[in-house]
């Protein structure tokens, strides 16, 4: 910038004010070389004489193909202002180059976009024309669109004229812009149109529309003393103009046709205009302007749509999260029920919420003013509103749901009221099922919860049945009593369990039998390993001790009076527990008895146990026997 | 030695050699050597001999041994009565598993046991002794070499009888044999078959130096590593002192405890295995 202000220095002191640029410049998505005259006033910079802005790269156009643009034109204080030409053009090239007359001559295939006229103040005047060609070998090859519009300020006049390969437009317009007489659109290879507009004075009275089947006629229905107002022709209108139509017709003149064509055209004048905008001033979009029926919303009527618009968003969060739940869709296979309300808000959703979605939005884009009340509501609901009672005749034993205050709601009536009435009926009613469902989806949790809980407990009582098998049979020196006694309890609880009925109470008590189990589980192994525990003891009990006679270090058995505490005191006690006293209840406590006992047992041979030998003597009562020991009859907090 | 081979009953053989010998150790006059060697009449024995051995400390032991021995008289005849009463005492030292040592002495009285006699009833007779035991495991068995050297002053039971000076030089070899485990230890019976030599020198040996063979067998119960019970039968015969043409035989029946109480206090017990650390 600075290396550009120093090379147009001289000439910025010959135009006083007006500067010059040339350099790197970037418009939109457009990235070339631009060269400009401006002139700083305060703060601004405002664009004042000619501009140009180009690019095109030979070396990309022979490696693959090249974008190139050309935009020129005048300003004049900021405003386009006079002759304006943009090009557009996407392009290959063959490659081959020819001399011819002191030149490289490149061929280029593509299309190329061009238009030019005259701009005032920004906006359109005079002719202007848009054309996109097809080139090959640098030579035209077709017109895929051309555009021929008359404006004055910006408005267009007189007749126009838009094309595309398949079909031409042409219309007039009065001085006002507004639409004006008939609009046709011929399809290229005939001679009649096959689509016509009629317009009176911007108003729009009818469309003629021609197909293999012979001439259409859709008679739009005028009243002349109503309110008019004059908005432009662009989708906003066809959207009224789609709700305008009777409910009946099918003219299929939006997704094709006369508005396609238009918006084409939108589409390019849409690019100018964006150009322009971000470099000055401009209004280069064309204003066709049509007048329509004007029904203005009330302050009652707004209050309404409010409303109406919070149920609806409330109505749909909740038809949707029951609509798309993995677990109601599971369920309503299998439960008449749940597929009665899931049927329900399906129901709700099609009929109710689908043209309430559609009001929402009719509001949001402006359109509603232009419908009657009576118009809207026979689109919205060609059959007729939907009934309060909403029946569900899919399933075995049709029946239908209501709300229980549905007499408080009121359908009737061809207003924003009764729509209201409708949203506001369809949320309460959605939210009652739902609480329907969420009880039953709860329920049905619980149920699946019990099902998977009972599955563990057969697991569990498998498993349990198995180990005391594998371990009555392999483990020597196992109280078979006991394991017998195990067994048992884990029997009878299953079938304590099983000639429960009600669910509430087996699903807690399924909840304690697979703790319960668990513990049984536990109990069993650690009986099973009793025996090697009491080897392990004996083993561990034990001191070298040298015997000058033999002159050999033997084994001497020590705190005798503690491992007999343990074989003869402890070990009968805990296998009279399991066999004769063994529940539920307390077989969490005896296993960890036996869990601390071994564990005591294991650090007593390496404390003074002096006093503690002393103590045992005689002692055959093993609760003594464990106090002594310092056994403790709970786990330990970790 | 048809005694030996059928009789196989070897007696443990405590600190202290009792002997036949010095019955004729004191005997005045020479005498003839026999044309051929001559075997007196056994005379049978009973010995109850208890061996004490008291740890007090890492390595040191204290050996305390009484042993009461009878000897068959005519009116008593298997039994017999009280010949001698022993009262060994030594330190022993142990240098490892399979070595130790211990010097010590000891005080025998020695009763008259022939009832003819008028001589004294009672005289002492005193020792010092110093032993040297090797002990060799030898698969479930251990196997013992000792050597025990005495020096003992004796007297007869006339009065006013000098005492004599002698050395005494032995050799055991004992094996034990654990029958119902595989190794010795608590609650195991072993049979313990030994073979010991007694050798004998002094101004008084002339012709006798072989003063005892001694074969013994016995039956053991180790109750605990402290305590230790056997029984056994013992042959024995060896040269009179007197006359080495005359051999002396006994057969004995020895009844033994074996005690090794620890004083020490635990702490003090617990590298008691490790006797090279």
């Amino acid at each position: 910038m600075l290396f550009a202000l120093c090379v147009c220095l001289p000439l910025a002191l010959q135009g006083q004010e007006t500067l010059h640029y040339a350099g790197a410049l970037q418009v939109g998505k457009y990235k070339g070389e631009a060269g400009y005259d401006y002139k700083v006033v305060g703060q601004d910079t405002l664009l004042n004489g000619p501009f140009i802005m180009e690019r095109s790269n030979l070396e990309a156009l022979l490696e693959n193909e090249d974008s190139s643009f050309l935009f020129s034109g005048t300003f004049k204080d900021n405003f386009p202002e006079g002759f304006w030409r943009f090009q557009f053009g996407e392009f290959q090239s063959n490659s081959e180059t020819q001399v011819i007359d002191y030149q490289y001559r490149v061929l280029i295939s593509g299309t190329q976009e061009e238009t030019s006229g005259t701009l005032k103040m920004g906006k359109p005047d005079g002719p202007w024309t848009y054309t996109v060609q097809q080139i090959k070998d640098s030579e035209v090859e077709k017109t895929l669109f051309k555009s021929s519009i008359v404006f004055e300020d910006g408005i267009p006049q007189r007749s126009f004229r838009v094309e595309n390969e398949n079909s031409t437009l042409v219309g007039r317009f009065l001085r006002n812009g507004l639409a004006h007489d008939e609009w046709s659109l011929y399809a290229t290879d005939e001679v009649e149109a096959v689509e016509s507009w009629f317009f009176n004075n911007g108003l729009l009275q009818k469309i003629q529309n021609r197909d293999d089947n012979g001439t259409k006629v859709v008679q739009l229905s005028i009243d002349s003393t109503k309110r008019k107002k004059t908005i432009n022709l662009d989708t906003r209108f066809l959207s009224v103009l789609q709700l305008q139509l009777p409910a009946n017709d099918t003219l299929n003149i939006f997704e094709s046709g006369m508005p396609k064509l238009l918006a084409e055209n939108t589409l390019y004048y849409q690019k100018i205009d964006d150009i322009l905008s971000e470099l000055g001033e401009s209004a280069f979009l064309p204003e066709f302007k049509v007048e329509v029926a004007y029904f203005p919303l009330d302050s009652e009527e707004i209050m309404q749509l409010d409303s109406i618009k919070v149920h609806f968003e409330k109505s749909k969060i909740i038809s949707e999260s029951l609509l798309d739940n993995t677990q109601l869709n599971i369920l309503k296979l299998s439960d008449e029920e749940a597929l009665f309300l899931y049927s329900v808000v399906n129901s709700i959703s099609e009929k109710f919420l689908g043209p309430i979605k559609k009001v929402v939005d009719y509001h949001e884009q402006d359109i509603l003013e232009f419908v009657t009340r009576d118009q809207l509501i026979g689109k919205l609901w060609p059959l007729g509103k939907p009934s309060k009672e909403i029946e569900v005749t899919d399933i075995k034993l049709p029946k239908s749901f209501v709300l229980p205050n549905a007499e408080q709601f009121e359908f009737d009536g061809n207003t924003l009221t009764s729509i209201r009435q409708l949203a506001q009926y369809a949320a309460y009613s959605l939210d009652s099922v739902q609480q329907l469902l969420n009880d039953k989806l709860t329920q049905d949790q619980r149920q699946q919860e019990l099902i998977a809980l009972e599955e563990e407990l057969i697991a569990q009582s498998k498993g349990l049945n198995s180990l005391i098998d594998s371990i009555g049979n392999n483990v020597p020196g196992i109280d078979k009593d006991a394991l017998l006694q195990i067994k048992a309890l884990a029997e009878t609880s299953l079938s304590t369990y099983s000639a429960m009925e009600e669910v509430a109470s087996k699903f807690s008590y399924a909840g304690e039998l697979v703790d319960c189990y668990t513990q049984l589980n536990l109990l069993t192994k650690v009986i099973a390993e009793l025996p090697a525990q009491w080897e392990e003891i004996q083993q561990n009990y034990q001191d070298g001790v040298w015997n000058p006679f033999t002159a050999t270090v033997m084994n001497e058995e020590v705190k005798r009076r503690i491992t007999a505490a343990y074989s003869r005191v402890l070990v009968p006690y805990f296998l009279n527990w399991a066999q004769s006293d063994l529940s539920c209840d307390n077989v969490d406590e005896l296993v960890v008895l036996m869990q601390n006992t071994y564990q005591r047992m294991n650090e007593l041979r390496n404390e003074d146990t002096s006093k503690l030998e002393r103590k045992l003597r005689k002692e055959q009562d093993p609760k003594m026997v464990m106090q002594l020991f310092n056994i403790q009859n709970q786990v330990k907090e970790n | 030695m048809k005694h030996h081979c059928k009789n196989p009953f070897w007696v443990l053989i405590l600190f202290l050699i009792c002997s036949a010998l010095p019955l004729s150790a004191q005997e005045e006059g020479q005498e003839v050597l026999p044309l051929e060697s001559k075997f007196k009449e056994p005379v049978t024995k009973v010995w109850f001999n208890t061996y004490g051995n008291i740890r007090i400390s890492k390595r040191l032991f204290w050996v305390a041994q009484t042993h009461f021995r009878l000897q068959e008289t005519e009116s008593t005849p298997f039994v017999g009565q009280m010949a001698q009463i022993y009262n060994r005492h030594a330190i022993g030292y142990i240098y490892s598993k399979k070595f130790n040592v211990s010097l010590g002495g000891v005080l025998r009285l020695n009763f008259n046991t022939d009832e003819d006699s008028m001589d004294r009833n009672l005289v002492p007779e005193w020792r010092i002794w110093h032993q040297y035991l090797f002990a060799m495991p030898l698969s479930s068995v251990m196997t013992y070499h000792r050597i025990r050297i005495e020096h003992r002053w004796s007297q007869g039971f006339e009065e006013n009888s000098e005492y004599i000076f002698r050395n005494r030089w032995r050799y055991m070899f004992r094996l034990k044999v654990p029958l119902n485990s595989n190794k010795l230890e608590p609650r195991t019976f072993y049979v313990a078959p030994e073979a010991e030599l007694i050798m004998q020198s002094g101004k008084e040996v002339v012709a006798s130096p072989m003063e005892d063979l001694r074969l013994t067998t016995t039956l053991g119960y180790i109750v605990t590593p402290r305590l230790t019970f056997a029984a056994g039968l013992m042959y024995s015969h060896g040269q009179e002192l007197s006359n080495g043409g005359i051999y002396k035989q006994s057969w004995t029946m020895r009844f033994h405890m074996y005690f090794s109480p620890d004083f020490r206090k635990v702490k003090n017990k617990l590298p008691e295995i490790h006797f090279t650390d």
